[in-house]
């Protein structure tokens, strides 16, 4: 039993790979080279999708590829909003990244978004390009007023807003996958390695990675949608 | 210290509970209203994920307090 629970505890820590030796070091951690692998797998889908390209007579693959985005860009825009249509290559980025590296832990990967800081870094760019879009959509001005709507009486909520959201972000997207982890890390060693950690990653795994996925962008969108609204 | 810790994480978690009867009522609801306007399907559907996934957050946000009292207290 305690081995065991020793098992799990490292399991959930994330490990330094390497280190770069500059200056005292820089720790590369687990995470960080699990999301290089991810990274070289979308540039080398991308590369083979987008290869030979043309405007007539397409091919069987550049048929596929057109499908891949337009649906994706279809799925994202439909939360975004028509205004919000610079937004959606952001959004459909993240989501595929978010997709990947939340059901990457089938193959044996730690996933990436186990480690909190990197739930972390994507909540606090996703709220920053909110309030881009806020100044972009409405210039600063605008973007200040929008602080005291509805009434003035709710600017110190709006303001904690601003940190509120990435955190709760940043917590879900983290608490999702590390009980995931937790869960199936606890039936592989607790209870059988055989037929049931199949069944149970069908769910864990892939169902909720792909639809945490989508929660993360949908809720972004959604804050995007009200950032860039205008009266 | 140990069993305090571990009895100290249960208690944390017992805040799921909350999480689980306001998914529960949105689903029971959402049902409701598939019922009564099955062309609005998709539009409920969305409704109801963004929904779930707000109030899945109290309910995750007991788990990761409760994985932390765990790892930071174990003596």
């Amino acid at each position: 039993m305690e081995e065991k629970v020793k098992e799990l505890i490292e399991a959930l820590e994330c490990e330094t790979v390497f280190t770069i030796p500059i200056g005292n070091g820089i720790p590369v951690k687990e995470s960080t080279v699990v999301t290089w692998i991810i990274m070289a797998f979308f540039v080398i889908i991308a590369i083979i999708l987008t290869n030979r390209l043309r405007t007539t007579g397409i091919g069987k693959k550049q048929a596929v590829t057109e499908l891949i985005v337009t649906k994706l860009f279809g799925l994202v825009e439909g939360m975004v909003g028509e205004e919000g249509k610079d937004y959606v290559p952001y959004l459909v980025t993240v989501m595929l990244y978010l997709g990947v590296s939340n059901i990457i832990g089938i193959f044996g990967f730690k996933p990436p978004t186990k480690d909190l800081n990197v739930t972390l870094a994507l909540a606090v760019m996703s709220i920053m390009l909110v309030q881009i879009a806020g100044i972009r959509a409405k210039g600063v001005k605008g973007w200040l007023k929008s602080f005291t709507q509805p009434i003035a009486i709710v600017t110190p909520f709006n303001i904690l807003d601003l940190f509120t959201r990435p955190l709760s972000l940043c917590m879900r997207l983290f608490g999702n996958v590390l009980g995931a982890f937790v869960i199936m890390e606890l039936i592989e060693t607790m209870v059988t390695k055989a037929a049931l950690p199949a069944l149970f990653s069908l769910y864990f795994d892939l169902f909720d990675g792909l639809l945490q996925a989508y929660v993360f962008v949908f809720l972004t969108s959604l804050y995007i949608k009200e950032a860039i609204e205008t009266e | 210290m140990n069993g305090l810790v571990a009895i100290g994480a249960g208690i944390a978690v017992l805040g799921a509970f909350g999480g689980g009867i306001g998914i529960g009522i949105a689903t029971s609801k959402a049902v409701e209203a598939v019922a009564r306007q099955p062309e609005a399907d998709g539009k409920i559907m969305k409704n109801l994920i963004l929904g779930s996934a707000l109030a899945e957050a109290t309910a995750i946000y007991c788990f990761v307090i409760a994985v932390m009292i765990i790892m930071m207290l174990k003596g």
